[in-house]
C-alpha cells in the first residue's frame, strides 16, 4: 500500500503522512469494514481515494511555471514564476531521485491519477480486472480502457526515450 | 494475406505476455508480424512494471500510526494506545 501511495504521490514524507492516514482511517473504522469485501482491497480503496483526494487538491493549488495567471507583463510574469533551481536539494530529495528516478518510474508519473492507480494495482500488486474494479468502484469495461490506455502511453514514453 | 480477424485482442496479448494464452491461439503470433511486433512492445512494458520493487515506509512507521489509533477499553470507553 505503502508503494502505491509513493508512486501516486512521489514524496516520501507524504507517502508516509497519507498512509498513517489511511491505517487510521481502517483502525478506527474497522467496524464499518465489509467481510464480503477482500480486507487489502478495501484498504487500497480508502488509500488511493486519499491520494487521488491529495492530487486534485494540489493540481487546484498549483502555480503555473510562468507566473501568476493574472500577470499580463514580462516583468509581473518574471516575478511570480515558480523557479525551479531555488530550493536545494535535500537528502530526502536524493533517496526519492534514486527510488523513483528511473525511466518506467518517471514514465508512470506522466500519466493521468486515474490511469496510475490502475496500472499498479494491475501490474505491480497483482490485482485482477475484477478486483480493481471493486476497489476502485470502477465499472469493468473502463478498468480494462484505462489499463490498456496507461500501457499504451507508457509504451510510447518509454520508446520516446529509446529513439 | 493475414486474416485481421484472427489478430490477438488486447486481453490476449496481456496473456500471451504473462505467459497464460492457450497454445492454439499463441500460434497465430508465428505467424502474424502485426500481432508479433505489438505483443513484444506490450511484453516489455509489463515485464518493466512486474519488476518494479516495493517501497517501505521509513522505521517508526507502525508506532506512529499506532499511538494515534483509539482502542476500546474494559469499560468500553476509547482511548489513544
Amino acid at each position: 500500500m505503502f508503494s502505491l501511495l509513493y508512486r501516486m504521490v512521489r514524496d516520501r514524507a507524504l507517502a508516509e503522512d497519507l498512509a498513517q492516514e489511511t491505517f487510521i482511517k481502517v483502525l478506527n473504522g474497522i467496524k464499518s469494514y465489509r467481510p464480503e469485501f477482500k480486507f487489502s482491497s478495501w484498504i487500497f480503496k480508502i488509500a488511493n481515494n486519499a491520494a487521488i483526494d491529495h492530487l486534485r487538491r494540489k493540481s487546484i493549488d498549483t502555480l503555473s511555471l510562468d507566473g501568476a495567471p493574472n500577470a499580463e507583463t514580462p516583468e509581473q510574469m518574471r516575478a511570480t514564476s515558480l523557479q525551479l533551481g531555488d530550493r536545494a536539494e535535500s537528502p530526502l530529495d536524493e533517496v526519492e531521485n534514486r527510488e523513483l528516478g528511473t525511466a518506467i518510474e518517471r514514465a508512470i508519473a506522466r500519466l493521468r491519477p486515474e490511469y496510475r492507480s490502475c496500472i499498479l494495482l494491475r501490474h505491480v500488486e497483482g490485482y485482477s480486472y475484477e478486483e480493481i474494479a471493486d476497489t476502485l468502484e470502477l465499472p469493468l469495461g473502463t478498468v480494462k480502457t484505462y489499463i490498456h490506455r496507461a500501457r499504451n502511453e507508457l509504451r510510447g514514453y518509454l520508446e520516446d526515450r529509446r529513439d | 494475406m493475414t486474416d485481421t480477424s484472427m489478430h490477438l485482442t488486447t486481453d490476449e496479448i496481456e496473456l500471451w505476455a504473462q505467459g497464460l494464452l492457450p497454445a492454439a491461439q499463441a500460434m497465430h503470433l508465428a505467424d502474424c508480424s502485426l500481432c508479433r511486433t505489438e505483443a513484444e512492445r506490450e511484453r516489455k512494458v509489463i515485464l518493466e512494471l512486474v519488476q518494479l520493487p516495493k517501497f517501505a515506509p521509513s522505521a517508526g512507521f507502525a508506532d506512529r500510526v499506532m499511538a494515534q489509533v483509539r482502542v476500546a477499553t474494559p469499560s468500553g470507553d476509547w482511548t489513544t494506545t
